[in-house]
Order: structure tokens, then sequence, then C-alpha cells
């Protein structure tokens, strides 16, 4: 008798923490506990919240229509800045992984020397010595020279993961191409490089969200990005604690939007093994 | 076995040396002589260099020394005459080597559009053919991981002959299959042979030998041990070491 009730009570257990609601239920208190740790701490500050104040920087909205605030506009030159230092990053980074796989010793140095110049050294420091210094020699502007910088960091990084992806493509397939008489351009464009593309979205995923954070740094050189925007604000109004949150929250809502985009793609294109 | 029509020597090998980087020999002081409409067939124990022999013929490995000339080509450093000689050499590996991400269609396509500069119908027509003949056209649209092992390697044969060779190279092609799948893989095999395509075959299935090759190569240690007809070899083999290994596999 006892140990029929025993049974019971063990499969209802089960049952509940088994189930979803729990879960949830779970991480509701979690955050809740967070939140409220958070908001006991503040309160000791003695900080004067105006979160009331913060919309208007993002837009302001009047007769004539929607009108961007320095924050939404800093946005955008954050965004400019990102998708063109990606794109550039990319290509950069299969060039260079390409030169490091190739036969010939001279690109094989180059890639190498690249890399190694390039990983072992600050992006705030590169950033500064193409500002101030390639700037002036090659004549070009603050934006071309923020693009560069991050680009040249960038595609180091995505370089070595290209290089990963490529060479985690069995041999077989390899030789398989080449005995069909396939050019070694072939190779790589119809068999290697679409395999190994599906392979390495997540870490591509993360260098390309590395990259919109790296971007921040721009501000250092007086680019008014979301960052800089941010700074400007708050030298004026003194709402440090409200812009930072929004500003960094603004961040996360344009990587996780990406996530989801390659996430999509990842489920798209399925890695076939 | 009835007369075959066996024409000149499409293959010299004259003295090839392989070593690895290892410091292991694996071809040594290699010579032969195949004939076009040929059937040969390479056995011997593992590690003896048959596969590395038969990878030198297409250059998937370079020679140290000596000299490979097929179809009047020289295979050396000259990497046109390399390109010239894979388009008419063709392999079947054990491992089928299939492009994971291509239909299957697309896989025996893919050399004749951008090697052969094709159109897609053009390449959809030999293709087709090619699928019938090894049968299995009813799978054209299906993705390489969704064919069994056998079907796997009939397609892979399928795409080695879109490239019209005038040879085609045998690794080990039914060793990783399941007993019942090796028979349909053989037949392939044995019709081609019959059609008169010249084919260098790296197997164990003696049986095979028995039926359609015309010369078997025992190979050990990298060196030719002992070559003749597939009879010689079952009822009087002459060295030594052939009868050691025979006795294992038959």
């Amino acid at each position: 008798m006892e140990s029929v009730l025993h049974t019971k009570n063990k499969n209802l257990w089960q049952k509940i923490h088994r189930s979803p609601l729990f879960d949830i239920s779970q991480y509701i208190l979690l955050v809740g506990a967070i939140l409220w740790f958070f908001s006991n701490s503040t309160a000791e500050l003695g900080y004067n919240w105006q979160w009331y104040q913060i919309p208007k920087y993002i837009f302001t909205h009047d007769e004539t229509g929607y009108s961007a605030g320095p924050l939404w506009k800093g946005l955008m030159v954050t965004f400019r800045i990102s998708w063109i230092s990606l794109l550039l990053a990319f290509i950069i980074g299969l060039a260079t992984a390409l030169f490091r796989l190739s036969d010939s010793f001279a690109a094989r140095i180059l890639a190498r020397v690249y890399l190694e110049a390039i990983r072992n050294t600050p992006l705030l420091i590169q950033l500064f010595f193409i500002y101030f210094v390639l700037g002036p020699v090659l004549g070009i502007s603050r934006m071309a020279s923020a693009i560069l910088a991050l680009s040249l960091f960038e595609g180091a990084y995505t370089s070595e993961i290209f290089r990963a992806g490529i060479v985690s493509i069995r041999r077989g397939q390899w030789e398989a191409s080449y005995s069909l008489g396939l050019s070694t351009f072939d190779t790589y464009y119809c068999i290697v490089l679409p395999q190994a593309i599906r392979r390495i979205l997540p870490p591509l995923t993360s260098q390309a969200i590395s990259l919109i954070k790296d971007s921040a740094l721009v501000s250092t050189i007086a680019i008014y990005d979301l960052t800089m925007q941010a700074q400007a604000v708050i030298a004026e109004t003194f709402l440090t604690f409200e812009l930072w949150f929004t500003v960094a929250g603004m961040y996360l809502a344009v990587t996780v939007t990406l996530s989801f985009f390659v996430h999509w793609m990842e489920h798209r294109f399925k890695v076939v093994t | 076995m009835p007369i075959k029509e066996v024409g000149d020597s499409i293959i010299v090998v004259e003295q090839i040396n392989k070593s690895f980087a290892n410091g292991v020999k694996a071809v040594v002081d290699f010579t032969t002589q195949i004939q076009r409409g040929e059937v040969v067939v390479v056995i011997g124990p593992s590690g003896s260099g048959k596969s590395t022999f038969l990878r030198c013929l297409n250059g998937l490995e370079e020679i140290d020394s000596g000299s490979i000339v097929i179809d009047g080509i020289s295979l050396d450093e000259s990497k046109k005459n390399r390109l010239e000689i894979r388009k008419e050499v063709g392999m079947v590996f054990q491992q089928f080597n299939l492009f994971p991400h291509m239909t299957v269609l697309e896989n025996v396509n893919l050399a004749q559009r951008r090697v052969r500069k094709k159109s897609k119908e053009e390449a959809n027509a030999m293709s087709m053919d090619l699928l019938k003949k090894v049968g299995i056209t009813e799978k054209a649209d299906n993705y390489p991981n969704q064919l069994s092992g056998g079907q796997q390697q009939r397609v892979a044969i399928a795409r080695a002959l879109a490239m019209m060779p005038k040879v085609m190279l045998f690794d080990e092609a039914t060793s990783a299959q399941d007993p019942e799948m090796i028979g349909e893989v053989l037949d392939v095999m044995k019709d081609l042979a019959r059609e008169g395509m010249t084919m260098i075959c790296v197997t164990h299935e003696m049986g095979f030998a028995r039926e359609v090759s015309d010369r078997v190569i025992f190979m050990e240690n990298g060196k030719i041990v002992e070559v003749g007809t597939a009879e010689h070899f079952f009822t009087a083999p002459v060295e030594e070491r052939t009868k050691l290994f025979l006795n294992q596999i038959l």
C-alpha cells in the first residue's frame, strides 16, 4: 500500500518537473530574482532614474512625421560601417585562407605575416595607426579608415574560420574532384566551398557579431556611431545609466536579429555530411 | 572467354618509384604496359602498394622517379598534362566520394559541364543514359545519403564514365560493400569490361578476376612478384609468396 503511494508521488513529481510549464516558471523566478536584486542595489546608489527621457533621443514624432533622434542616426552609422566591413572582412578572410592553402610560397608567407600581425595587436591600436598614420599617407577619410581597420582586423580571424572549414572537407572529395579533371578553381567553387560554408556558419555568425560590437571603437576617432552619439547625449543630459542600458539594448537587438537570420539560413541549407 | 580485341599500349609505366615522407617505399621499380581494351587486376596483401600504384596513374600521387605515359601524354610536373590525363582516366574509389551536397544527377553532370563544357541539356541526356546503364535512373533526383552503398558506388561509376575516359581505375571498389551489394557493382564492372573498356582494378574479388580479367599482377612490398592470367594464378602460381597469399584469400 505504502509503496504504491510512493510510486504515484514519484510519477507525479517526474511529470511536473519534465513539463515545459515547470521550466518556464523556473526561468521567470530566476529572472525575477535577478531584477529584484538589481533594483535593490541600485536603489542604494541614490540615482534618479528618468527612463521617460530616453525615447526622444531615439525618434521624435510631430506634425511632419517621424524624425530620427541622435541615437537612431548613430545606429544607422553603425549599420553602415558594420555591413561594409563585414563584406570586406569576408572577402579578405576567404582570400587569406586560400593564400594559406595555396602551393605558392609567396602567397603562404604573405597570408601568414598578415594574420600574425593583425591577430597579435589590439584593434584600438590598429585603428589609431590607420587613422593617424596611414590615413594622411593614403589620403583616406575618417570613415574609410574606420572601415579599413575593422575589415583588416576581423578579416584575419575570419580567414582562420574559413581555413578550418576548408580543411575539414574529407580528402576524398578533393581526390574525386581532381580525378574527374576539375581544376583547382572548380574544385573550390563547386565542391569544397559550398560544403565548407555550411559547416562554418556558426563561428562566422560569432565573428559577425564580434564585428558589430567592435565597431563601437570607432567612436574613439570621433565617428558619430551609436556609441559616440550616446556619449554626446550623456555629456548634455547626464542620463548615464539609462542611455548605456538603452544603447546596450540596441546593440543586442541588432546582433540577435543577425543570429536569428543566420539560424534560419542554417536550417534552409542543412549540413549534409 | 571469347577472344577480345586488345589494342596498342595505352599506358606505359617505366621503372616508377614512390616513397612516402615517413620513408615507406610504396612502389619500387615498377614497370608495366597496359594495352587498350585490356582488363588488369592487381592483387596483393595490404600495404603492398597496389592503391598507391593506381593513384600514381592519374597524378593523385607524384612519382619520385621513372615515367608514366598515358595515351601519348607524359605525366610529369606540367599541370596541363596532368589535367589532360585526368580527363582521360576515370577513377572509382573505395569510399565512393560522391558529392553530398548535390543530387545524383548533378553529381554525374558536374564534370561534363565544367570540364567538357557541355550545356545542361546535353549533360542531362548523357547522365540519364549512364544512370540507365548502371541501373539507377529512378534515384536521379535523390541525394547520395539517401542511397545504399551499392547504389552510391554505381553512381560513382556513372560519374566517372560521364567524362568518357579511355581508362577506368577501380581502387577496391567493392571492399566497402555489404556482400549483397557487391554483386550489383561487379555486374556493372563486368559489363564495362565486356564492352572493351581498358580497366585496372585493385580488388580482392578473385571471381571477378577469373571472369573478365586478361592479366593479373601480384604485388608485394611495392614490387611486382608475379604476372599472369587469372587461370595461371588459380592453377599453377610460380612464386612462393604468391602461393602463400592465394592460400589466404582463396
